[in-house]
């Protein structure tokens, strides 16, 4: 616990002061690049900020598009109108969608919190002043701000931070709700239930800005003080074992590994699985539904290539071949299980197509009709993914 | 091949890489290897279609004279999907959000790519673990 506290990296902002005072003196124009953990860039017209961006703090169009305010396809279209560029600001007033101050709010806003996701990182190096990379900032504020002024709040942010009785970095702490905090509980406030609902221990105040669309700086507090609260906690000591699972049992060749049943994400690791050699015994052992196994873990490693296509490439019908007499046995019972769905007779059964060695597409057979079944599987992976973000 | 290597490197670089929010490692014809993402992705699906795409951009590099590919960047207005080859018989798929500085991304990825295939290719060290059962209830 000794090492939550917060101090602030000196030596980079010592250099970035240093750096940000001439170039205000010099009224400099042009990009100042900051490297480092999260680094950023501060864009400088005469001298003054007027816009910066990290990949620390969430810029003004994740802060629209990820709080809600503005969803997607309203955004796209606003891109498609002329003269638009990259930040459709006269399209988001005329359509009503935010108003002109509350736009230059959330300007200064995000450029504000930019520059403490910077000072409360660390900054490694600072690059001297270049042109204007690319079409320049997203969105430069009107009226540029002191640099010093702006690292003056900064600072005072991070003081504030540290005072807290349970102090958080933005990109250290990965918290989890507590026990007994619910993320539907009415009675706390909204901010507070999007955390409790997006926090999992892999995010940290960063990601959790992000997913919620709000300020870093303002995120960061609410989760220090959660954890006062005890609503939220930290693994603390991080697990020395990762969560990771590891699904192959191979060697050094990458045998591909057939599996049937589906491997649930919370398991740690699959080394208990038998590896694969080079004969077919503990492969029967591994896949009691194919056990003849015309398709080809005993291939040479670089398997992608010996696939020809004469191989069964993904289709079920030659590894469905030894099933027959077990599936007819199973449809004539009225009771059959309805979970697995038998297919009507004289149909192949579909059983995890993607999951084949061939599905992939590697191989020489794209255009193959009988593909469809994977991009169901887009389908529905691109709904879970978009799900729980779309909503905030 | 060590799990617990792999497994530190996916994760390094997950919490190196601000922006990163998930990364998968699959072979080359799209079976899962090992999996750091998020309750809300299925794993073994995204093993899948990064190898579908990621054959399907090395054949249009190819037919285009585009020469090697490098990666291949799919990008969403709520982040990026990025899939690299490792070697010749994997690859390895990060995901992140929309904050992400892509050139770093691209750069702190390379020499990842690199431990992680010669991670995979090693001969294997550790004899099967038996101590699995007790972790894997652990996990969440």
């Amino acid at each position: 616990m000794a090492d939550r506290r917060i101090s602030l990296d000196r030596a980079g902002y010592g250099l970035l002061s240093r750096t940000l005072a001439e170039c205000g003196r010099d009224e400099a124009t042009g990009e100042l690049r900051v490297s480092g953990r999260p680094g950023g860039a501060f864009h400088l017209r005469g001298g003054l900020v007027v816009a910066v961006e990290s990949p620390g703090a969430p810029g003004p169009e994740a802060l629209l598009l990820r709080s809600g305010r503005i969803s997607g396809e309203q955004w796209d279209g606003l891109l498609d109108e002329p003269g638009a560029g990259r930040w459709p600001e006269a399209g988001l007033i005329a359509h009503g969608y935010a108003g002109a101050a509350q736009l230059r709010v959330m300007r200064m806003q995000a450029l504000q919190d930019a520059v403490f996701a910077v000072v409360a990182g660390h900054v490694e190096g600072v690059r001297p002043l270049t042109e204007p990379s690319g079409s320049g900032p997203l969105a430069p504020v009107a009226v540029g701000e002191s640099p010093l002024r702006l690292l003056q709040e900064a600072t005072r942010k991070l003081t504030a931070l540290a005072a807290l009785p349970c102090p958080v970095l933005p990109d250290r702490e990965r918290p989890l709700p507590a026990p007994g905090a619910a993320p539907d509980d009415p009675r706390l406030p909204s901010a507070r239930r999007d955390v409790l609902t997006h926090a999992n221990g892999r995010r940290t105040a960063r990601d959790l800005a992000f997913i919620t669309g709000r300020g870093v700086y303002p995120v960061t507090v609410e989760i220090a003080r959660m954890l006062a609260e005890g609503l939220l906690r930290c693994a603390d000591p991080p697990p020395t074992v990762l969560p990771v699972p590891v699904h192959i049992p191979a060697t050094g060749a990458l045998v591909p590994l057939r599996r049937e049943e589906p491997v649930r994400l919370g398991e740690l690791v699959r080394i208990g699985e038998p590896s694969v050699p080079p004969h077919p015994v503990p492969q029967k052992a591994q896949d009691p539904q194919g056990p003849q196994g015309p398709q080809g873990p005993q291939d040479s490693p670089n398997s992608r290539t010996s696939q020809s296509p004469q191989e069964p490439t993904g289709r079920p019908d030659p590894v469905r071949a030894p099933g027959p007499p077990k599936r007819a046995a199973r449809q004539g019972k009225p009771d059959a299980p309805p979970v697995q769905s038998p297919p009507p007779p004289g149909q192949p059964p579909r059983q995890l197509p993607r999951r084949r060695p061939g599905a992939s597409g590697i191989t020489e057979s794209l255009a193959d009709a009988h593909r469809e079944a994977s991009w169901k599987g887009f389908f529905r992976l691109r709904h879970r993914i978009w799900t729980p973000d779309s909503g905030t | 091949m060590d799990h617990e290597a792999l497994a530190m490197e996916m994760r390094g670089l997950r919490e190196q890489v601000t922006g990163i929010t998930d990364t998968a490692v699959a072979a080359a014809d799209g079976l899962l290897i090992a999996a750091d993402t998020a309750e809300d992705i299925d794993p073994e699906g995204l093993a899948a279609i990064a190898a579908a795409g990621l054959g399907l951009a090395r054949r249009t590099a190819e037919a285009t004279g585009r020469g090697a590919l490098r990666r291949t960047v799919a990008h969403g207005s709520h982040g990026c999907a990025a899939v690299y080859a490792v070697g010749e018989s994997a690859l390895m798929v990060v995901l992140s959000d929309e904050g992400v500085d892509l050139d770093r991304l691209h750069e702190e990825t390379r020499p990842a790519l690199t431990r992680i295939g010669s991670i995979l290719s090693a001969p294997e060290t550790v004899p099967a673990v038996s101590a699995v059962a007790g972790a894997g209830s652990e996990a969440v």
